[in-house]
């Protein structure tokens, strides 16, 4: 329980000090939200003016501690232009989380079936095949393979929307138009992962005590899921953990391509307009669900070594 | 910041379809090959805009083109842009200026009523241009201060500009929204447009006819307007039929358009004005000889093919090439490499240094632009180096104060525009630095003059002193590039924001 408390310091501490970086890193670029908001023709007074409601003239280290309390509050205060930042991420965030929840479930299904069939048929047809195709699908970014689906896909088989479009909840308008989103961000993890699902199976399965099993005459099915892929699941779990973060990198990109209703094009914006407290807040969503995901990877190795040591 | 600047400028040029077509019939909107216009149907358009720049307020700087898109269809401007003349009515049905050009009467059109049922008054629209006049400045209603907007009558409201000024008209096109007086919540959308906000959402919106609108009921039954992040995603869109228009997609898209028989491209010519900036005043370029060699060193159906993709035309070294006071009298300037190098060679220019031309990713080609141009300048022996700069540290530390960078305008209908935007020696955005009395006294002279004879002799005054010694190297104009269903007819043709105007457009089946 100490040593979980100590986790969670941990990484909280790595949260903000990862916020306090985006306030800095921000903050070096040239140009400011003021002029980014009012355009060209706002003479200095007004910029001035402007600067001041936003609080651009105060110091750093207190911009980012009056924001920083706020955010801990539940209050992520305005953007540039006046918005509220809870409004927008409430009306975004939940399609980024829908659209990158569905593409790690997609991933977590298909690499432990492609892995555990890999590794339990390391010659066959699909070894072959997966050997190869595993090995492209990691080296394709998304961007490319979601323009390749939408070029099979939409334009040439017309099967699926090319874009998605919302209903007036906000949400895609049909579930269909997930589909490719959702593949453009699965595939790549996919591969990566039946890569690290197989490795750690052919790991778990040289263990002693698998081997006993074995020569006990424990039927394959009873040792793989009994005695192989418990011992495999640590390794495993932390694969897919690391998979979210990337997912959600993977997400902004994707989201762009497909218009989805999400939060990657609003980061893009929000970096041109320098809006600090906009990007802070997409920053402190997100590093915030990347760390729940850990932290759980975190437990499960910890349940899957109980007693072990 | 970028889209800002552009929009702001953009928006002074367009079209309105009804009127040009009724007025002028000069097919300045896409034929009508679809045969007799019908009522009903939906339009489904696309725009490009940042989902986390989205505005609802009329008034405000708006960075968005779909969210202008939805102001337009929603509020009436005072005047809105035309070929030629190339200002035509809106919401004001005329207007009329004393000798001096100084105090301009615009009438409102009979029949106008706001989309709650209540007429539009005198009091509205003076109401409604001096907040524009407070929150976006001068730049927008060129007064000196709100008290010179005031109103005449019930249907009537006169503004007074500091000085003569033939140009209000113009530089009241589109932006210059009505809505009911002290509205404070713009979300609902009242406005006295053609078209009435049935739903909105985080940059999407879906309209409906206005059967009241003074203008004449539309014939589509509802628009809808969706943003798009990136032209990318727009064209995939169309490519995929989830959307009937997309609008200012871009050449690529209207390259791959060109190859189906179910999409029309419709080119807008005069869209944008990618133009290299060379400062007058001081350093390599202030001699005249110089800026004629580099003038002269340009390939420019070569920039028009490289750059544009072939979409666009040659241009003259003159900005404003869609007025309807362009010279096309002063010849055509071509490349002369001989000529070039004598001029570079009497003016005694270093070749021996290198000069850097300052660029940033904004219009399309911007930057191939640039690069091109320095390919070409190697034949006359002047070595530049393209640095490509972000564009809000371009704004900062180049625009205004380097001696060779590449800016991009719309409003590209009309001559007055640029002089007094960037040219006249009293403008805070003299990009080349320009000082130059002669073309000072052209430029009051038009100001001064109104429509006729004179005006159009200042005009040409102008345009000479530009071709002649101006700062610009204009060597072309890009299109706008719309791609739209073989099914959508009457389109508006113009560049730059006249894009907006959809009420004359219609569905065939």
């Amino acid at each position: 329980m100490i040593a979980l408390t100590g986790l969670v310091v941990r990484r909280l501490g790595l949260l903000i000090a990862l916020l306090a970086v985006v306030f800095v890193v921000v903050d070096l670029l040239p140009g400011n939200a003021a002029r980014a908001v009012l355009g060209r023709d706002a003479g200095a007074d007004r910029i001035a003016a402007k600067e001041h409601e936003l609080g651009l003239d105060r110091p750093l280290p207190v911009r980012f501690w009056n924001w920083f309390s706020g955010a801990a509050t539940g209050d992520f205060g305005t953007t540039a232009r006046g918005q509220s930042v809870n409004e927008l991420l409430a009306a975004k965030f939940p399609q980024t989380l829908l659209l990158a929840s569905v593409a790690m479930l997609a991933t977590v299904v298909i690499s432990l079936l492609c892995g555990l069939w890999w590794s339990a048929r390391p010659t066959g047809f699909t070894a072959r095949v997966m050997q190869p195709s595993s090995a492209f699908v990691i080296a394709v970014p998304e961007f490319v393979v979601a323009t390749l689906l939408v070029l099979v896909f939409s334009l040439w088989l017309d099967w699926l929307p090319a874009v998605t479009f919302t209903d007036r909840s906000g949400y895609p308008a049909s579930p269909e138009m997930l589909i490719l989103p959702v593949a453009a961000l699965a595939i790549p993890q996919a591969g990566w992962n039946s890569r690290v699902v197989r490795g750690a199976l052919i790991d778990a399965a040289a263990a002693p005590h698998v081997e006993s099993a074995v020569l006990n005459g424990l039927p394959e099915r009873t040792v793989l899921l009994r005695h192989v892929l418990p011992f495999a699941l640590p390794t495993i779990a932390t694969s897919f953990a690391t998979s979210v973060g990337t997912l959600f990198g993977g997400a902004l990109v994707v989201e762009t391509i497909f218009n989805y209703p999400g939060m990657g094009a609003m980061v893009a914006g929000s970096v041109s307009d320098r809006d600090t407290a906009l990007v802070a807040a997409v920053v402190a969503m997100t590093g915030t669900t990347i760390m729940c995901v850990l932290l759980l990877a975190d437990a499960i190795r910890a349940w899957a070594n109980r007693g072990r040591r | 910041m970028d889209l800002n600047r552009r929009q702001l400028f953009k928006a002074g040029l367009g079209l309105s379809a009804i009127l040009a077509i009724a007025a002028c019939g000069d097919g300045s909107s896409s034929d009508g090959s679809g045969g007799s216009p019908q009522r009903g149907g939906t339009l489904r358009i696309g725009a490009i805009g940042k989902s986390s720049k989205t505005e609802r307020d009329p008034h405000a700087t708006m960075s968005n083109e779909s969210d202008f898109l939805i102001m337009s269809l929603i509020y009436d401007p005072l005047t809105v842009p035309g070929t030629d003349p190339n200002v035509a009515p809106r919401l004001a049905s005329k207007w009329e200026s004393d000798a001096e050009q100084r105090n301009w009467t615009f009438t409102i059109a009979e029949g106008a009523t706001f989309h709650d049922g209540r007429p539009v008054t005198a009091d509205d629209v003076v109401w409604s241009l001096r907040r524009l006049r407070e929150v976006a400045g001068e730049t927008k209603v060129p007064v000196s201060s709100v008290d010179d907007i005031k109103p005449v009558g019930a249907n009537a409201v006169v503004l007074t500009c500091a000085g003569p000024n033939s140009q209000l008209p113009l530089l009241l096109r589109l932006m210059t929204f009505a809505a009911p007086k002290g509205t404070t919540d713009f979300t609902k959308g009242i406005g006295s447009g053609p078209f009435r906000l049935e739903s909105y959402n985080n940059g999407n919106a879906r309209l409906v006819r206005n059967d009241n609108w003074h203008g004449g009921a539309p014939l589509l039954d509802a628009v809808e307007v969706t943003l798009f992040e990136s032209p990318e995603s727009m064209a995939n869109a169309i490519m995929a039929g989830q959307i009937d228009v997309a609008s200012s997609v871009g050449a690529v898209a209207g390259r791959t358009a060109e190859a189906r028989s179910d999409l029309q491209v419709i080119r807008r010519p005069n869209d944008v004005a990618i133009v290299i900036a060379m400062r007058t005043s001081d350093g390599p370029f202030a001699d005249p000889r110089v800026r004629e060699a580099l003038r002269l060193a340009v390939d420019r159906p070569a920039m028009v093919a490289q750059v544009l993709s072939g979409y666009g035309s040659v241009a003259n070294d003159i900005l404003g090439t869609a007025d309807p006071t362009f010279d096309s009298s002063i010849a055509q300037r071509k490349r002369n490499v001989d000529r070039a190098k004598q001029l570079l060679a009497d003016a005694k220019f270093d070749t021996g240094r290198t000069y850097p031309l300052v660029t940033k990713q904004e219009a399309a080609g911007e930057v191939e632009s640039a690069k091109v141009f320095a390919s070409q300048a190697k034949d006359i022996g002047l070595n530049i180096e393209v640095v490509v700069q972000e564009a809000n540290a371009f704004y900062d530390d180049t625009w205004l104060k380097a001696p060779f960078y590449t800016v991009n305008w719309g409003t590209n209908d009309s001559v007055m525009f640029f002089a007094s935007k960037v040219m006249s020696s009293r403008t805070k955005w003299n990009e080349t630095g320009f000082k130059d009395a002669e073309f000072d006294k052209a430029y009051a002279d038009a100001l001064a003059a109104p429509a006729g004879a004179k005006f159009t002799e200042a005009s040409k005054a102008i345009q000479q002193i530009q071709y002649d010694r101006g700062g610009y190297i204009v060597w072309g104009m890009a299109d706008g590039i719309d791609v739209a269903s073989r099914s959508v007819q009457g389109l508006p043709k113009l560049g730059g924001y006249g894009r907006v105007q959809l009420e004359r457009v219609w569905l065939s089946s």
